[in-house]
């Protein structure tokens, strides 16, 4: 019997037998949560919903189990699903949803909204059949001042981890799936809910914050596997006092390449190199790799249905078609790509302005436009500084409204201020953590920015 | 305990290079994250890591015991405290 035919809840595989009841569909903190149960909550509130006229569902989320009840009970109930680019008010109001199914009813106290947590299961589950044509908009940040929206289908995200099981389902097993980045982007909400769901795999619902935390989760299930980023991955400093090691099935990294150290010591610390994942919001899962020593760069293998359009002699812009890209049509990645014999190819750095910090997209247009939206700012420019993290610096003009409050209560107030106003529409991440305020942007005669003139204002005081 | 606080004020504006914080702004009882310092996942981890080499400790703990451990200030004082003592 395979995994996906114990549980399945997201295969559409009826699962009423018994035995499929009492099994761990997540860990939570302290206690774990049972098929029976999340079956009952999720035809609960797929009910309530069916009831309701609204149509455009955001779903909203802290913890990841009520993540996964939401998006199965707004499945099995027709609804459109939003998830925003984050989890703010704003961020909702902006892409448009009617409603919002959420845990966390005060943050949307001003919106048509729905507890997800305060709806009592009732009842028998109702038919798992689901409706492969529904839609699903993510929203990601693009090259331009706004969000960029990316349509899928659901029947592309179960292909899409339904071909995940085909690749690694064995090597797993019965693995826990520990998690270090957020459900509501889309390699989270793949890998660490919509694929154990539908493979019958538990899932810790808390995020792993800290890597000694893996040590009791490892403890406490035998065996795990861990799906996480570079940004996590290069600060663990010792893979080797991860314990019990053979607990560990596999790590899995995405959002950019691993630094070729930090793959060569997960391998030689761990015994396992980790699989990294090529992909992107708009094109899926593209192509994946696993450290070799001593081959340099390592080129990316790309999954079983994708297609990889890249010039063989020199780097070029790479284009994807896959079972998982909108009408499976041809995309741009953004990427430069060098094709290489066996639908393998080489990633060679970025072609467009889609920057990253810390493996998040960011739009520095968008986020200088929303500054430049408060009566203290006239006119910003944002720059993405390196260091020991890589972050967003933020060189602001302010107001005479700005200049007044500063001269009142002080350049650490009023950069305090537009923190927390930048924090209602951005991950924590991605807010400017360096402010410089100045009289004009240095430009050129040109009337043209200088960016070396920027980075210098971060530079010069160290 | 008061001069464990003041030392881990100096490593926080230190390690996670925060300008224009000084020792006197991080309040010890207010959270770190969010609302109160406004630390970021980043942070998070630069600061598990700067902790377990400034005080030779090895951090272990749940998901959810590490949420409490890393709430404040004086939270993450008590934590040392007793990795120390251990």
């Amino acid at each position: 019997m395979s995994a996906a035919d114990q549980i399945g809840v997201f295969s559409g595989h009826r699962s009423q037998h018994s035995a499929t009841q009492h099994k761990v569909v997540a860990y939570t903190g302290d206690g774990e949560l049972l098929a029976g149960d999340f079956y009952a909550r999720v035809a609960g509130i797929a009910r309530h919903l069916r009831q309701r006229p609204e149509q455009r569902w955001a779903l909203v989320c802290d913890d990841t189990f009520w993540f996964a009840v939401g998006f199965l009970a707004l499945v099995q109930a027709r609804k459109t699903l939003i998830f925003p680019q984050a989890s703010g008010p704003a961020n909702v109001a902006e892409a448009q949803a009617a409603a919002v199914l959420t845990d966390q009813p005060t943050r949307f106290s001003s919106f048509v909204s729905l507890d997800v947590a305060a709806i009592t299961a009732s009842g028998t589950p109702v038919g798992t059949d689901l409706d492969d044509e529904l839609l699903i908009e993510l929203y990601t940040s693009g090259s331009t001042g706004r969000p960029k929206r990316v349509d899928k289908l659901l029947g592309q995200l179960r292909a899409e981890v339904a071909a995940l099981e085909v690749q690694w389902g064995q090597t797993l097993g019965d693995a826990v799936v520990l998690a270090t980045v957020p459900h509501h982007h889309l390699y989270g909400l793949l890998f660490r809910v919509l694929w154990p769901l539908w493979a019958g795999r538990s899932f810790y619902a808390p995020t792993c914050a800290q890597a000694f935390e893996f040590n009791a989760a490892a403890r406490r299930f035998g065996r795990c596997l861990m799906v996480s980023s570079p940004a996590f991955l290069t600060r663990v400093t010792d893979f080797g006092s991860l314990q019990p090691q053979d607990a560990f099935r596999a790590v899995f990294s995405s959002g950019a390449p691993l630094p070729e150290t930090t793959a060569a010591k997960i391998a030689n610390e761990s015994g396992h190199a980790a699989i990294e994942v090529y992909g992107s919001t708009e094109t899926g899962g593209i192509a994946w790799r696993k450290w070799e020593p001593e081959v340099g760069q390592t080129p990316w293998q790309s999954f079983a249905g994708v297609e990889i359009a890249a010039p063989e002699n020199t780097p070029g812009f790479l284009r994807v078609r896959s079972p998982w890209t909108w009408r499976a049509d041809w995309v741009e990645t953004g990427d430069l790509g060098q094709a290489l014999p066996q639908r393998r190819f080489l990633l060679c750095g970025r072609a467009d302005s889609v920057l990253k910090v810390e493996d998040k997209r960011v739009s520095l247009a968008e986020m200088e436009q929303r500054l430049v939206a408060h009566e203290f700012v006239s006119e910003a420019c944002l720059l993405i500084l390196k260091g020991k993290r890589s972050s967003v610096g933020a060189v602001a003009v302010l107001s005479p409204a700005g200049r007044r409050q500063l001269q009142q209560v002080g350049a650490q107030k009023v950069r305090k201020l537009l923190m927390e106003m930048l924090r209602a529409w951005y991950e924590p991440v991605l807010v400017p953590r360096k402010w410089r305020f100045v009289e004009e942007l240095p430009g050129n005669a040109m009337g043209k920015i200088e960016m070396a003139r920027l980075q210098a204002l971060f530079t010069e005081r160290g | 305990m008061n001069t464990l606080i003041d030392e881990l004020k100096q490593l926080i504006i230190k390690v996670l290079d925060l300008e224009d914080v000084t020792p006197a702004d991080i309040d010890p009882q207010a959270p770190l994250f969010g609302d109160g310092l406004g630390l970021d996942s980043i942070d998070a981890l630069e600061l598990g890591v700067a902790i377990q080499k400034r005080y030779h400790i090895t951090l272990d703990a749940t998901s959810v015991e590490t949420r409490r451990h890393f709430y404040s200030l004086a939270n993450l004082a008590k934590f040392i405290t007793a990795r120390q003592a251990s």
